[in-house]
């Protein structure tokens, strides 16, 4: 994987969900992450914060993030919120859902 | 949209009339008031209309949410509560569970949202009430303090742990289990059915757990707490308008030394400084709903910003409103002495002013505005 890459040294190759979402974060924080990194871990994240990302999320994406996908879970890393937003363009549901 | 609101505000002024002043000594509201208001969908005005809504905007429901406010905080209390519950359910529910719920609550049924435990008030991190699955049902047991509105609700929307996560479900208030305490003399918004919830053992189908599966603590709570805030900002904003047209009126016609109260130059202070206070409060409001209905990510703070400059702002409001009428509104249920008691509990719910402070400041270091 590419877990060290950074955030301006992201290949062309990369998924273009990752690279939205990596520029999404670049805008909102002061420090460069990559698209492994655990952005809890680091306290880069607060609840609030992942507020704001899963509106931010809905309104770039056109996606609508509720019921069993409002999980921290998918706001860890910048790889797990482009597999939900994937995940949700697809329109697959997480399980448990039957919306 | 425009129209909904004028019937709905409208309405609100038919319904509460003037009678704030004695449901606030009697510390009780005519459940029939909040039914008839709850069937019009205005307890919870911007849920969709395809769920039966009055699907108001945020800066419609704002102003919808300060016009209670101004008339009776402790309507605008059930109102805070059943839209937070409506909210949390449209956020975190899935699709049949929004139509039965929302249909519910926008059909006279009313609701209230159980989070601060004895040991979890600004810390929600730490609330210990547990939902165990029982076969195709789950179990909760806990104790919720200070559930608004929880002694007028048909049904309880009550946050506790499920597994590794948390989760959110709708237990109806007449259930085996559920036990009432009424906050007996709350400080303020005195009619709004402030009671601690007792869940001994209460039993629940798996259908009544919003999204069918455990959540984040975190999100869930900052989800319902959201709306919540802005809610209470905008009642704020209610607050100050009453107390503008309070002392208005009594500084206007009051005479001493031989002049109206608003000739004296120290009162004249008091009156300036509280239609700034409604001013303030409104922008912060307008711009923090201007946020939510543009779907800007800035909606999270200034929800923040906006419930903590006007509930500040209603505290100072208020207390310049009764300095200036003095013993015309020293009185219980008079509307300056319920504001001054009204307001000061909004700078304690939904997020103390320390809070919304340490959130701001956080802000302020982990991301750039």
């Amino acid at each position: 994987m590419t877990s060290e890459r950074s955030v301006g040294a992201a290949p062309a190759t990369r998924d273009t969900i990752e690279l939205e979402v990596l520029s999404l974060l670049r805008a909102r924080l002061r420090t460069p992450v990559t698209v492994e990194q655990d952005l809890f871990a680091d306290g880069l994240i607060t609840s609030m914060f992942a507020m704001e990302l899963v509106v931010q999320l809905e309104e770039f994406f056109a996606v609508a993030i509720v019921g069993p996908d409002l999980k921290l879970a998918n706001f860890r890393s910048v790889a797990a919120m482009a597999d939900l937003v994937r995940r949700l363009r697809s329109g697959a549901r997480a399980a448990g859902s039957d919306d | 949209m425009t129209d909904r609101l004028a019937g709905g505000s409208a309405l609100l002024d038919a319904l509460v009339g003037d009678r704030a002043g004695d449901w606030d000594v009697a510390g009780l509201l005519p459940v029939e008031v909040l039914r008839e208001l709850g069937r019009r969908g205005l307890l919870c005005a911007q849920v969709p209309g395809s769920y039966g809504g009055a699907g108001l905007d945020s800066l419609a429901n704002g102003e919808l949410t300060a016009q209670a406010g101004s008339r009776c905080s402790s309507v605008r209390s059930v109102m805070t509560s059943q839209g937070m519950a409506a909210w949390t359910i449209q956020r975190l529910a899935d699709e049949d569970q929004r139509r039965e719920h929302l249909g519910a609550l926008t059909g006279g049924r009313l609701a209230a949202v159980g989070l601060s435990e004895p040991d979890a008030g600004s810390d929600l991190g730490a609330l210990e009430t547990r939902i165990r699955p029982a076969g195709g049902d789950v179990v909760l047991s806990g104790h919720k303090t200070w559930v608004t509105a929880a002694y007028y609700a048909d049904l309880l929307v009550v946050v506790g742990r499920l597994a590794d996560g948390a989760a959110a479900v709708v237990v109806p208030a007449d259930a085996p289990g559920v036990s009432l305490e009424r906050v007996p003399y709350p400080l303020g918004c005195r009619a709004a059915g402030h009671a601690h919830v007792r869940l001994d053992g209460v039993r629940v189908p798996w259908s009544n757990v919003l999204g069918g599966s455990p959540q984040s603590l975190s999100l869930l709570v900052a989800t319902a707490l959201g709306y919540g805030r802005i809610s209470v900002a905008w009642g704020c904003v209610g607050i100050l308008r009453a107390c503008l047209v309070a002392t208005g009126e009594h500084a206007a016609t009051r005479r001493q030394f031989g002049r109206p109260l608003a000739g004296h130059q120290l009162v004249g202070r008091h009156l300036a400084d509280l239609l700034v206070a409604e001013q303030v409060a409104t922008r912060a409001c307008e711009h923090a709903s201007r946020c939510w209905d543009s779907r800007s990510p800035d909606m999270v703070v200034a929800t923040v910003l906006a419930k903590y400059v006007s509930a500040t702002q209603a505290v100072r409001g208020a207390a310049a409103a009764v300095q200036v009428l003095a013993s015309a509104g020293a009185e219980d249920g008079h509307v300056v002495a319920r504001a001054y008691r009204d307001a000061k509990l909004m700078e304690i719910i939904e997020g103390s002013n320390e809070i919304c402070q340490l959130m701001l400041a956080q802000h302020m270091v982990t991301a750039s505005g």
